[in-house]
């Protein structure tokens, strides 16, 4: 147990969710303490993008308790929760395909609280990602599949936001790619960010998290630190492919 | 909807309607009402046919129904033509057309499909008022006068004679009814909710939306065209002023209120709607102002018309974003 | 040199370009504003040429009906087009935006609005009277360049109706709500994601093409008449310019505006007034069979 209080920047409680008559998270409890690296595992379609979703208000259909920095967000306008620091990076991208590079990352500080650090911002991302300042004028479309996913990343950062919800961001990356893109984010961790990441089935993500939850058939099947998930047979055996 | 069901709305319907000449049958302005509701019955279910059934967002029945109206009575009146094969020919007519008109459309996506049939509607009425309309017979600006009344057996059906010519309407209406029943309820009824559902999967069990979808085109033009050009013979007159965008909004008010895609809806709200205008009557000018503001309410507030008030089973839907 | 003959018929020709130019121009405005409604929320509006009709109404009331003076058009322009935004931006929430849920509702939007359309083109006949109505000319006077004559009329139509254009483009492209309509308009989820008020917007759009076509509306009605039955008419020319140019794509619809408002004009002088529908449906079907995406629009 931690020496000193740490506040949890998101508590979710009794969450369900549905999309038209599937039911898609089935009484889904999470909580996420500032500064950790949180990571969902679980097989595909299994609920833990809904799970991001839900969080961010990009689903309609959901009842239970969200709490951010203990404040309820349940059914909240995207708009307003991205306003207050929470935001989602999504697994396919989402990036405005006839727009530079650099006006997708000028988008991401849309919310009111993100336009007075739209520049400092900027710079830190270029720091973070020094191939998209040679890329700024290029258009999202024209792309490669790593450097589009690193513009998602950065865009999403753009926002200003305390708290980053990741969705499967080494998906279809080839490992050098993946490796980069998760040093990144322990980097983003380190400087003070709290990380809630979604992945399948990757070994090499045990590194970076602090906590592990597995998601099966829309429910928490498993929560733990990573040398628990690690001593699971169970878990070893489906999710980490050891 | 099942087939029992719909064989029973249509019939009950029908059934009402049939009787109806015995307590009004003397009185010639309801008489007109009643044969005007089963003219438009068969309009507004065909264009409903075309729109909620088979997801085509035509907006050319009108015109097809005036084409009809238009092509017999030239028929009747330059060539001498009996009425009775006027009006097969005019459907003949207008279904060549629906499909010359859904050749190009069927390649398009939903508002372009919407553009060039709305197009095909607004065209027609400077070419039939025009020179190339006063060519073909068209009677330009004053329209068609003097079309004769189809007879048969010693009768001539006009409103000379109404009752008579009710029951003959009837006939029309309902034999109409009764194909789209049939037609919905066939292997193509199946193939279409199969494309709706699923356009990829239909596709790639070997059903040709381009092929079905062209097949509706020219069952409903057919069906409007054959309406129409009986709706010419039984007025006598045909105008242009018939593609003005009034009795374009009444059809649409017609398929709103009978549920959008919910057949044979559309022959209820037909009744109704064609009763309930005349009672809109003594409004004069408000009567096309109310009917705006009717469609604008009803695509609101009765998202499945009158059909949808009786579908118990029918639980709400949740979408999701 | 030349005979009386072709002069005089050179005369006619360049009457017949400024004709096309000045008509051009105003379905430009017009397509721009249905093409940027189309690419953005997905909605199509049946009752725009009646929000053409509206803006000409609203500056005839103003200048007729309570004597407004103030900086000639400018005034009218000044209290005409935020009132035509506030219209079109409540339009969209309590009538539109409900039914974005529902299935199939880009067909049910096509019927509401068509619906409005029989509603206002009704209304203006009760309200105004089937008479047409004229507004005075925003300038008067002819420009002489040797024996060529052009009406300021003419000139100030083309040149206002392109300044409308070329302030909007610099909207969309230089100011955050502008950067933000193209967004939605790219991916709408994505837009979502960022945090931009995708409801918000999509109102906001189809209020800026109210006052668009509102805009046109005033700037025709003083050279021809304000006509109430005319809606379907002007809707459906600016629907045939925007499928032309490819719907969504700004840059098609600014070339097809031109080719079009200069291919009526041709028609209209050759054949007659009335055989320009005809020759624009023509002219629309050959293009949808070769590109059913129109000019350019984008495939799919």
């Amino acid at each position: 147990m931690p020496v000193i209080w740490v506040m949890t920047m998101l508590s979710v409680r009794n969450l369900n969710a549905y999309y038209g008559e599937s039911h898609v998270l089935r009484d889904v409890a999470v909580s996420v303490k500032q500064g950790e690296v949180v990571v969902m595992l679980g097989p595909n379609g299994h609920g833990k993008s809904t799970l991001l979703k839900s969080i961010c208000g990009l689903v309609d259909q959901i009842t239970g308790r969200i709490n951010y920095k203990e404040e309820p967000i349940t059914g909240m306008a995207t708009e307003n929760i991205v306003n207050l620091g929470l935001i989602y990076i999504a697994e396919n991208r989402e990036l405005f395909p006839h727009m530079t590079v650099l006006e997708n990352l000028k988008l991401g500080a849309y919310a009111k609280n993100a336009r007075p650090h739209e520049k400092g911002n900027l710079e830190w991302v270029f720091d973070l990602f020094p191939r998209l300042v040679e890329r700024r004028k290029q258009l999202a479309s024209t792309m490669s599949g790593g450097e589009a996913r690193m513009l998602a990343v950065a865009r999403g950062l753009m926002s200003n936001a305390d708290f980053l919800c990741i969705d499967e961001p080494s998906l279809g990356l080839q490992p050098s790619l993946r490796h980069e893109i998760f040093s990144i984010i322990k980097q983003i961790s380190k400087e003070g960010k709290t990380v809630l990441l979604v992945e399948q089935n990757i070994p090499q993500i045990t590194e970076l998290a602090d906590r592990i939850y597995v998601m099966e058939e829309g429910q928490i099947s498993f929560e733990g630190d990573k040398d628990e998930a690690l001593g699971n047979e169970h878990l070893r055996e489906i999710f980490l492919g050891m | 909807m099942r087939f029992k069901h719909m064989a029973i709305i249509i019939g009950a319907a029908y059934g009402v309607m049939a009787i109806l000449p015995l307590f009004v049958g003397d009185i010639k302005f309801v008489m007109n009402i009643l044969i005007m509701c089963l003219i438009w019955a068969v309009v507004a279910s065909c264009w409903d046919v075309m729109m909620g059934f088979a997801g085509i967002f035509s907006f050319g029945q009108v015109a097809f129904f005036v084409m009809g109206a238009y092509c017999s009575g030239i028929l009747a009146i330059e060539y001498h033509v009996t009425p009775v094969l006027a009006i097969l020919i005019a459907g003949l007519f207008t279904g060549g057309m629906g499909v010359l008109v859904g050749l190009p459309c069927l390649k398009l996506a939903g508002p372009y499909v919407a553009l060039v049939t709305f197009g095909v509607h607004m065209a027609l009425q400077p070419t039939l008022r025009g020179e190339i309309g006063i060519a073909l017979g068209s009677g330009g600006s004053v329209g068609l006068l003097t079309i004769p009344p189809i007879s048969m057996f010693g009768y001539t059906f006009s409103s000379a004679n109404m009752v008579p010519t009710f029951y003959l309407t009837l006939l029309v209406s309902l034999a109409c009814a009764l194909t789209i029943m049939l037609v919905i309820k066939s292997y193509w009824g199946t193939a279409f909710l199969a494309l709706k559902d699923s356009h990829d999967f239909a596709m790639s069990l070997g059903i040709s939306a381009f092929k079905y979808k062209l097949m509706v085109f020219a069952l409903t033009s057919f069906l409007t065209g054959i309406i129409g050009a009986y709706y010419g013979h039984f007025y006598g007159v045909v105008s242009f002023r018939l593609l003005d965008l009034d009795l374009f909004s009444i059809l649409m008010v017609m398929m709103l209120v009978g549920g959008l895609g919910h057949f044979p809806g559309a022959i209820i709200g037909a009744f109704l709607v064609v009763a309930g205008s005349e009672f809109m009557a003594p409004l004069g000018a408000y009567r096309a102002v109310t009917m705006g503001a009717l469609v604008v309410v009803l695509v609101l507030a009765l998202p499945n018309g009158i059909m949808g008030l009786f579908m118990k089973n029918n639980a709400k839907k949740i979408y999701g974003s | 040199m030349f005979s009386e003959d072709t002069i005089l018929l050179l005369y006619e020709i360049t009457d017949v370009i400024i004709a096309g130019l000045s008509m051009g121009s105003v379905y430009a405005l017009m397509a721009v504003g249905m093409t940027l409604v189309y690419g953005v929320t997905k909605a199509f509006n049946f009752a725009y040429g009646d929000f053409f009709n509206m803006g000409g109404y609203f500056a005839w009331i103003l200048i007729f009906g309570l004597g407004f003076q103030f900086m000639g058009y400018l005034g009218v322009l000044i209290i005409v087009m935020p009132l035509m935004f506030a219209v079109g931006y409540a339009l969209e929430k309590l009538m539109i935006a409900p039914l974005r849920k529902r299935e199939d509702w880009e067909n049910k939007v096509m019927m509401l609005t068509l619906g409005l359309a029989l509603f206002l083109t009704s209304l203006y006949t009760v309200v105004f009277g089937v008479r047409m109505k004229s507004l005075p000319p925003i300038w008067e006077g002819t420009l002489e360049i040797g024996q060529l004559v052009f009406a300021y009329q003419d000139i100030m139509i083309f040149v206002l109706s392109l300044g409308g254009i070329g302030l909007l483009g610099w909207m969309l492209n230089n100011t955050r709500i502008g950067m933000a309509v193209q967004a939605v308009a790219q991916n709408p989820v994505g837009a979502k994601i960022v945090g931009i008020p995708k409801e918000r917007i999509f109102a906001s759009t189809f209020a800026i093409s109210t006052v668009m076509v509102g805009f046109g509306g005033i700037l025709l009605s003083q050279k021809y008449f304000i006509n109430p039955m005319s809606g379907g008419t002007i809707m459906i020319k600016a629907w045939v310019v925007t499928a032309f140019g490819g719907m969504g794509s700004i840059r098609g619809g600014l070339y097809a505006a031109f080719i079009i408002g200069m291919m009526e004009a041709l028609v209209g002088w050759v054949f007659g007034l009335s055989y320009g529908i005809i020759a624009l449906f023509i002219l629309l079907i050959a293009t949808l069979v070769f590109r059913p995406q129109g000019l350019m629009g984008k495939g799919g």
